[in-house]
């Protein structure tokens, strides 16, 4: 019943720390984990269990795959936003 | 004032010497406030991420209470884990700090967490503001550097300030606490030359005084007894600019006739003054008696005493403040006592002590035993009177010496009233002593033995073992305290013995005093 790579990822994909401005490597970086969390988190059966550890510390706590799944997915989406921006900033400063 | 002279020529060799200087320091300086910029950041990422992490736990503890019940993984160790329950959900157990905790529920906690995240946020701004500060500071050695290396003008000026603040400021912190005595020296070594030159009458006015101030001390000094006047040269900082004076005047005059002898004496004179400055710390009444008994019997012989006391501490002179070093000294002899009494590391310690002690004397004051020897038993004297004072009642000879050997005596008979005895002696240390004695006999003198005998009605058990334990304080007391132990009784005997090392002091003592006053009369001349 439980699935220990399932908690795995979730523990990495715990909570964002987002820096006011994170470099564009970090960024690419972070893109490439949440990528890897989304698609473990959809690719477990639907009786996986999937924990998420808390910060800081070395408890896990269960948590629900599906909303996991759709957290990553948002943050991803958030990430892939601010990847965007900085490349616009970037290619309109060299444009200038 | 001396200084307002100085500042303008060093101003200016400063300054010359130090444009070569300029870029390799100023590039150092940066490369510092660089340091602290880079160590600023990283302290503000740690402490940045310690804040991320309570931004969690706040967020986790707001949380926790809205179930019963948390299904979680429970870790045994860092790589186990097993499924577990969450129960208890709002109660919370904070560390306060030092391994005390508080149980309180998860509001509260959150509220705990929120004063340390204002903590953080407070340290994480100071740093801000320290990084800001160095930047600028990095800016602003960035256009010295470019300023020097372009205008040298504009440097040389900002160098020759620095000069100036670095002089004012160095002759203020030095002369603040000795302005006074620094002062009277150059008056003296003036008035010195002067006398030797027989230039100035006010210098011969002054000796005149001089010497008028010197026969008061010296009578003062009949009335005071000698220990009186000692501890006033050592201790006593209430002694006039006068005596000060002379003072400096008899060092520089007693360097001038006599070199290594001096020193030698002035090294034995502190090791004995460390030794009476102690005792009369623990007890100044001591310091009364002995003095009293000094100048019924010796007058003469304290005469020269007095003079090459004086002298000695004169040519400690300015030093002389150092006594509390010299109190140190003391307080070391004491644990000595605790030592002989109590455990085999005190002993170690003191031993180590001791043994420098003796290294040094040996080193100083080979050829000058017999000044060692008065000075050594000017301070058991003062271990006698003190002794004496103690008692005060005269009843038991309580002086430490007596103290041990009563305690040690005390030990072998294990009797309580030797104990409350040593309470009423005063000392907690000796107190300490007395029980440690109790636990072990061993390290006592010859003296303490000879004391035993002397006083011996208390305790007969304590002096054998005193003679197997008493090689360390033969050996360090050997020289000084063996005469006196053997006169035993506080007062009488300590006076021939006090006579004795007069007498053989004396000899050179009496030269040296000729010394004193045949620098003046040198002058004079």
């Amino acid at each position: 019943m439980p699935a220990p790579g399932a908690r795995a990822e979730t523990a990495a994909g715990s909570i964002p720390a987002d820096d006011q401005a994170p470099p564009k490597e970090e960024l690419c970086l972070r893109i490439k984990e949440r990528k890897v969390i989304v698609d473990e988190l959809s690719n477990l059966k639907r009786n996986r269990k999937v924990y998420r550890q808390q910060q800081n510390s070395n408890i896990f706590f269960l948590a629900d795959r599906t909303e996991m799944l759709s957290e990553n997915k948002n943050i991803l989406d958030e990430l892939r936003k601010e990847y965007q921006e900085i490349e616009n900033s970037e290619k309109t400063k060299v444009k200038k | 004032m001396e200084a307002s002279p100085d500042p303008g020529p060093h101003a200016s060799a400063s300054a010359a010497a130090a444009a070569p200087l300029r870029a390799a320091e100023v590039a150092r300086l940066r490369e510092e406030q660089e340091k602290v910029v880079t160590n600023c950041q990283e302290k503000i990422q740690h402490w940045k991420k310690v804040d991320n992490d309570y931004d969690a736990l706040q967020e986790r503890l707001s949380t926790l209470p809205d179930k019963l019940s948390y299904n979680i993984m429970v870790p045994l160790g860092p790589f186990a884990f097993m499924p577990g329950k969450l129960v208890h959900t709002n109660e919370i157990t904070v560390l306060l700090g030092d391994n005390w905790f508080a149980k309180c529920s998860a509001k509260q906690a959150v509220g705990l967490v929120e004063h340390r995240k204002e903590h953080v946020r407070k340290t994480i701004d100071d740093l801000k503001k320290v990084m800001k500060n160095f930047e600028s500071r990095v800016e602003f050695t960035e256009d010295l550097q470019k300023m020097s290396d372009a205008a040298g003008d504009i440097v040389d000026i900002r160098e020759e300030i620095k000069s100036d603040f670095e002089f004012k400021a160095k002759h203020r912190i030095a002369h603040k606490p000795h302005s006074k005595p620094k002062t009277s020296d150059i008056f003296e070594a003036d008035f010195a030359n002067g006398m030797k030159s027989k230039d100035l009458l006010a210098d011969r006015e002054l000796w005149e005084r001089l010497e008028e101030l010197e026969r008061q001390e010296e009578l003062l000094g009949e009335l005071n007894t000698k220990t009186d006047t000692v501890i006033a040269n050592g201790e006593d900082a209430t002694s006039s600019e006068e005596e000060k004076e002379d003072q400096n005047i008899n060092v520089n005059r007693m360097h001038q006739i006599t070199d290594s002898v001096f020193s030698s004496s002035c090294y034995n004179n502190v090791t004995n003054s460390e030794m009476f400055n102690g005792h009369m710390n623990s007890q100044l009444n001591c310091s009364i008696n002995g003095a009293n008994s000094y100048s019924n019997e010796e007058e003469e012989e304290d005469d020269d005493d007095d003079n090459n006391s004086e002298s000695d501490h004169d040519a400690l002179g300015i030093e002389d403040n150092s006594i509390p070093t010299i109190y140190f000294s003391h307080t070391v002899e004491p644990k000595r006592v605790r030592i002989n009494t109590g455990k085999n590391t005190t002993l170690k310690f003191s031993e180590k002590k001791e043994e420098a002690k003796r290294k040094r004397r040996n080193s100083s004051g080979s050829g000058h035993s017999a000044q060692e020897l008065p000075s050594i038993k000017t301070p058991a004297d003062i271990y006698r009177v003190f002794v004496d004072l103690v008692n005060g009642e005269y009843v038991p000879r309580k002086s430490i010496l007596k103290s041990r050997s009563r305690e040690n005596s005390v030990c072998s008979d294990t009797s309580e009233s030797s104990a409350a005895d040593f309470d009423d002696k005063r000392v907690v240390l000796r107190s300490i002593s007395c029980e440690e004695a109790s636990c072990s006999d061993t390290s006592e003198s010859i003296l303490e033995e000879q004391q035993n005998h002397q006083k011996k009605p208390l305790p007969l058990s304590g002096s054998p073992e005193a003679f197997s334990g008493t090689v360390i304080e033969k050996e360090f007391l050997s020289s000084s305290l063996t005469p006196h132990p053997a006169m035993a009784h506080p007062v009488l005997p300590t006076i021939p013995e006090r006579k004795e090392v007069l007498s053989e002091v004396s000899e050179e003592n009496t030269k040296r005093v000729s010394k004193f006053k045949a620098t003046r009369l040198q002058q004079k001349n």
